[in-house]
């Protein structure tokens, strides 16, 4: 009897996910826990390992298909021996929107940048969800601004009841229905433009969507990662009031200790000693004193957490991907750098699991690698902070009234000005630039 | 600008330079004025064309009776003054051209433009009257700051039927200010004839009822325009206050280049152009021994060579960025411009 | 500063500190000197300053405002009263064509300024309670200010006398008298900047001048139904401040612009567009506007009363509207 291998639910809001590629042909064997077959959800793009060693004697979902959670994707034989039923015919379930065979580049275990470990239902319905407008809204008696927010948001308006005039859909029922699709969780509808100086409107420029001058623009479709990150640094946008500080921080003690200490230190834990476990400690640290830093947002009330999940950004040649050091706040340095390092490695060789980018509730991310002096990071909801790393470069400083050569580094925190105010903000960053600077933590 | 002004009290005599000098820039005006009809024919001047012809001696007389540091205000039959306070065909070509190497960079059309503080020529508006007020109001700046400067500006014999020549004239005397308006009736409004604009033969006397002195000359003459102008600047220089000149003239083109002026008669146009004003000039710089005819053929040939190359010059000029367009309204020019929908 | 002023007291106190602190300053109408000006506005300016700087001028608006272009063509900073707004329709030639095209067409300002009482509600009749603004506001070249308080009063003057371009001044004659307010700061009010007179929720209110007074009662009345409306001044109707329309039309998705002038290309219409324009989809109800009906303004007191809306139906339309 071969086994089923079923859609897996890739974290508790996930109710589908597409198969983006076969690892294996039919008939070829597989080990217990070997990649199988890779798959794309909106919360993440990973492998799936086969549940048992043997043949795989039939693939049932073919390639590109979006297919429900639980839905018999492959059968494997176990042992060596061929299978005696008959083998179901595959079901190629047509998405309604076509999703892009894998390009080239494998899309595997990314995680946009400023999303979404242990996000909050809303953003799912995505794909489906586009296409709901002109539909739902013909014939509908709603105001210009319902119908975008049922839009944006994916609602189909006939299923809305509308409570004002003759019928009509008012703004406030269209945030009563959003409400209750997101179970309950008040979401902040962001219904506020920012004022604009200038006459620029409001509402984004629509791109060209389709060819007008036929030949000279080239149509590609978004990727599923990608349609993601656009949409989770856009609602991310629309929910936290976004501010950025920046600091500067002479990195010269860190500097120094480092470079007496990497070789020594590569040597004896097996485990490289870079900067990240420096601004990481200093983080963690800062947050002690200052908790709404590692806080979250729920309706009128914020949630401080006595645990410090702390996301670290990963760059990948396709993306980026923010693994999460759990429980971060009782690692010591030795600990955090481990842990680092070990997420970096596996994201880098897409071997990170689900509950590896779930749950953080700060992350540290690195713009400077490039050359730029700072960025000006997109938090990841539903955190409230996230923290930037600039390039570390040599610049000329004054040392009591002198000039000196230092190693200087910017960082800087973009915060939710919802629950965080300029002064704390800075008064958070003061603290980790002080800890930097005068570095007296042990690193072993 | 570089000549010399009589010295004051002595308005009986001009000197030979100054009397050269107006002729040349009667020959002057007339040549680019010429050579703009040649334009406008040749489609690169638009909208309308406007001749002084046949009153040249009332813009070179009066303007070369002001000093630098007075303010004048140019009609659009006024060439000659603009050219004397210190403009170049070049300029007035690439106004008439719209060009963007224009004085005013092609935002207005004919001699509207000017500059207040070194040349001091006002830029006119096609509204008749107007500068009445403004330039009462600016000889009443000036003595209000007790600066010697005096205003001048010109009106047509239609225009002392607008009710700004009267209000700027009554405001002029009740202050007493240092204004002069020349009166240049040159007998047609237009197709109205000045009998059927104003009751009165000899308009001058209008400024009786404000208590303005005014006097009446002969517009075709320019050594009798100068003396006259220059003996009231003085007066109104001295605290005299505003004064009236009228000028007798008639207007030997149409009202624009576009008007064939048939309604003019033929006998008073035959009748006038015996009394040409560059023609008269010129017989009394001969006779008087001032100018040979070898030296005014020189002076027309370089006067020619010069309004050539000012042409070319123009006809070769770009034409303004139409990103001018919404600049210059304000000192902000951040206010008037927008992006229009579809262009977002 | 300090004690309690009226809204024209604050006008007059704005030219005095103006005259003293600008030389340059001229004050050009007729009655302004001794008399002190048919409302008082110029009271004591003449003794102050002497007949060189307040210049009293004959029955002839197109004359003055050209005299006044004169002045400041030689570097002065004129300030034209019109005894009423009605009488600048005397003086429209200069202020269209030669004073709002004067930089435009050869690049020297006719920065003067043009004050007057304007508006109704006072059984003045057709010719003393004129809505002028937007002839004005149609002319491109000129800056249209209505203050509505007396900080905008004082703020406004100031900011018309220092600006570089010609500014109509619009002084409210039904607020002369009957706003009161302690001023303890010198106030420059800048140009092209709207203020939420009060902060909402549910609808703004647009408007501008004496409405600004009838507006705020009518939120007033609104509150006790706990319809919090947000009410925006715009005190400068050109350059119009459309950042602040955008922002607080996103904000409350429903609007109402309530003014005193006629409905027929009263400035309604171009507030309508820019939202319709830059916040269309901020709607939650149609853009509905308050005011009096396309005739001149009658003279005998119910054609008159009939004519301006009131705090009723300006509550009224807003109920209608937060309901939508």
């Amino acid at each position: 009897m071969p086994t089923d291998v079923k859609m897996p639910q890739m974290g508790e809001s996930i109710y589908e996910g597409t198969v983006t590629k076969w690892l294996k042909k039919e008939g070829d064997a597989v080990k217990k826990d070997e990649a199988l077959y890779e798959i794309s959800t909106d919360k993440v793009d990973t492998e799936i390992p086969s549940p048992v060693s043997g043949r795989l004697v039939k693939i049932v979902v073919a390639v590109g298909s979006k297919v429900p959670i639980h839905t018999v994707v492959a059968q494997v034989e176990e042992g060596s021996g061929a299978s005696s039923t008959p083998a179901p015919t595959p079901v190629k379930v047509e998405a309604p929107k076509p999703v892009p065979t894998p390009a080239p580049t494998p899309v595997r275990n990314l995680q946009p940048v400023g999303a979404l470990a242990g996000q909050p239902a809303e953003v799912i319905h995505t794909t489906t969800a586009r296409f709901v407008t002109e539909e739902s809204t013909e014939g509908v008696f709603a105001s210009p601004l319902v119908k975008k927010i049922a839009k944006d948001e994916g609602i189909d308006l006939r299923t809305v009841k509308g409570t004002g005039i003759q019928g009509r859909i008012t703004k406030e029922d269209i945030i009563r229905a959003l409400e209750s699709k997101r179970g309950g969780a008040p979401a902040p509808v962001e219904v506020r433009a920012t004022p604009t100086p200038s006459p620029v409107p409001v509402q984004p420029t629509p791109a060209a969507t389709h060819a007008t001058s036929a030949g000279r623009v080239d149509v590609v479709p978004m990727s599923t990662m990608r349609a993601k990150i656009a949409e989770h640094m856009t609602m991310s946008r629309r929910t936290s009031a976004h501010v950025t500080t920046v600091f500067e921080v002479d990195v010269s003690k860190i500097w120094s200790i480092r470079e007496a200490e990497k070789t020594d230190f590569e040597r004896v834990y097996g485990t490289k000693l870079t900067f990240t476990p420096f601004f990481a400690s200093a983080a963690i640290q800062a947050i002690k004193d200052f908790p709404i830093i590692n806080s979250s947002v729920d309706g009128s009330n914020i949630l401080y957490k006595r645990f410090v999940n702390l996301g670290i950004a990963v760059a990948l040649p396709e993306g980026l991907i923010v693994p999460v050091v759990k429980n971060a706040d009782e690692k010591s340095f030795l600990g955090l750098c481990k842990s680092v390092n070990d997420l970096a490695e596996r994201a880098r060789s897409k071997k990170l699991a689900v509950d590896d980018i779930q749950g953080g509730t700060f992350t540290i991310t690195n713009p400077g690698i490039y050359g730029g002096l700072f960025g000006t990071p997109i938090i990841s909801q539903p955190q409230v902070a996230i923290m930037g790393l600039g390039g570390i470069e040599k610049r000329p400083v004054v040392v009591n009234d002198a000039i000196a050569i230092r190693p200087m580094c910017y960082i800087v925190l973009s915060f939710d000005h919802r629950v965080i105010d300029g002064a704390v903000a800075d008064q958070f960053m003061a603290r980790v630039k002080q800890l930097l600077q005068e570095w007296t933590t042990p690193i072993k | 600008m570089a000549r010399k002004t009589q010295p004051a009290g002595d308005a009986s005599s001009i000197s030979p330079e100054l009397k050269r000098e107006m002729y040349r820039y009667l020959r002057l005006q007339r040549a680019v004025e010429e050579r703009a009809e040649k334009l406008y024919k040749g489609g690169h001047i638009h909208g309308g064309n406007f001749s002084g012809r046949g009153q040249e001696a009332i813009s070179v007389g009066t303007a070369l009776a002001l000093e630098p540091k007075d303010k004048i205000a140019p009609m659009i039959r006024n060439l000659g003054a603009v050219l004397v306070r210190g403009y170049s065909p070049k300029d007035v070509f690439s106004s008439f051209l719209a060009k963007a190497t224009s004085p005013n960079g092609g935002k207005d059309n004919s001699t509207h433009f000017g500059e207040v503080q070194n040349r001091g020529v006002i830029a006119c508006i096609s509204m008749l009257g107007t500068l009445v007020p403004v330039m009462t109001g600016m000889a009443l700046a000036a003595k209000l700051k007790k600066q010697p400067i005096v205003t001048l500006t010109y009106v047509g014999d239609g225009t002392t039927s607008t009710g700004e020549f009267h209000e700027g004239l009554n405001i002029a005397a009740l202050y007493q200010v240092p204004f002069i308006l020349i009166i240049e009736n040159n007998q047609f409004a237009y197709s109205t004839p000045v009998a059927r604009q104003t009751p009165v033969k000899d308009l001058a006397t209008k400024a009786a009822a404000y208590g303005i002195p005014y006097a009446i000359g002969d517009g075709n003459d320019v050594f009798e325009v100068y003396r006259l102008t220059k003996k009231y600047v003085d007066e109104a220089r001295a605290g005299g206050g505003p004064r009236v000149i009228e000028f007798k003239t008639l207007r030997m083109r149409g009202h624009a280049q576009h008007d064939p002026a048939d309604y003019v008669p033929r006998e008073l146009v035959a009748e006038w152009e015996k009394k040409d004003p560059i023609d008269r000039c010129e017989k009394a710089l001969l006779a008087e021994g001032l100018m040979t005819e070898k030296h005014r053929d020189d002076i027309i040939a370089r006067i020619n060579t010069q309004v050539s190359e000012a042409e070319q010059f123009a006809i070769n000029a770009p034409f303004p960025d139409p990103k001018e367009t919404v600049r210059g309204v304000f000192a902000d020019d951040s206010i008037v411009p927008y992006t229009p929908w579809e262009e977002r | 500063m300090g004690r309690e002023i009226t809204y024209l007291d604050a006008i007059n106190e704005a030219l005095h500190e103006e005259m003293e602190r600008d030389a340059s300053v001229l004050l050009l109408g007729q009655d302004i000197g001794p008399y002190g000006g048919a409302f008082k506005v110029t009271r004591g300016l003449f003794e102050k300053f002497g007949d060189q700087r307040v210049l009293e001028m004959p029955i002839a608006e197109n004359g003055i405002v050209g005299t006044a272009i004169g002045l400041a063509y030689m570097g002065m900073k004129p300030v034209v009263e019109f005894q009423f707004i009605d009488f600048i329709a005397c003086g429209f030639d200069q202020i269209v064509n030669f004073a709002a095209t004067s930089r435009y067409r050869w690049g020297v300002p006719a920065h003067i300024v043009l004050r007057g009482p304007w508006g109704g509600m006072v059984r003045g009749g057709m010719f003393h309670s004129r809505t002028p603004e937007m002839w004005f506001a149609h002319s491109p070249g000129i800056k249209v200010v209505a203050p509505g308080t007396v900080r905008d009063a004082k703020g406004l003057m100031k900011a018309a006398i220092r600006d570089a371009d010609p500014v109509l001044y619009l002084e409210h004659k039904w607020l002369y008298r009957r706003l009161k307010a302690t001023l303890d700061d010198d106030v420059v009010t800048p140009i092209g900047k709207a203020n939420v007179a009060l902060e909402g929720d549910a609808l703004t209110i647009i408007t501008y001048g004496a409405f600004l007074t009838l507006c705020l009662d009518a939120a007033k009345e609104l509150a006790k139904d706990g319809i919090r409306t947000e009410v925006v001044d715009l005190r400068t109707l050109y350059p119009l401040d459309r950042a602040a329309i955008v922002a607080s039309v996103s904000k409350t998705n429903k609007v109402m612009i309530v003014h005193e002038d006629i409905r027929f290309g009263g400035i309604a219409g171009e507030i309508a567009m820019t939202i319709n324009e830059e916040c269309f989809d901020k709607l939650d109800g149609p853009i509905v506007r308050v005011t009096p009906p396309d005739t001149p303004v009658p003279y005998s007191p119910p054609l008159e009363d009939a004519f301006y809306p009131n705090v009723g139906r300006i509550v009224k339309a807003a109920r209608k509207l937060a309901r939508y």
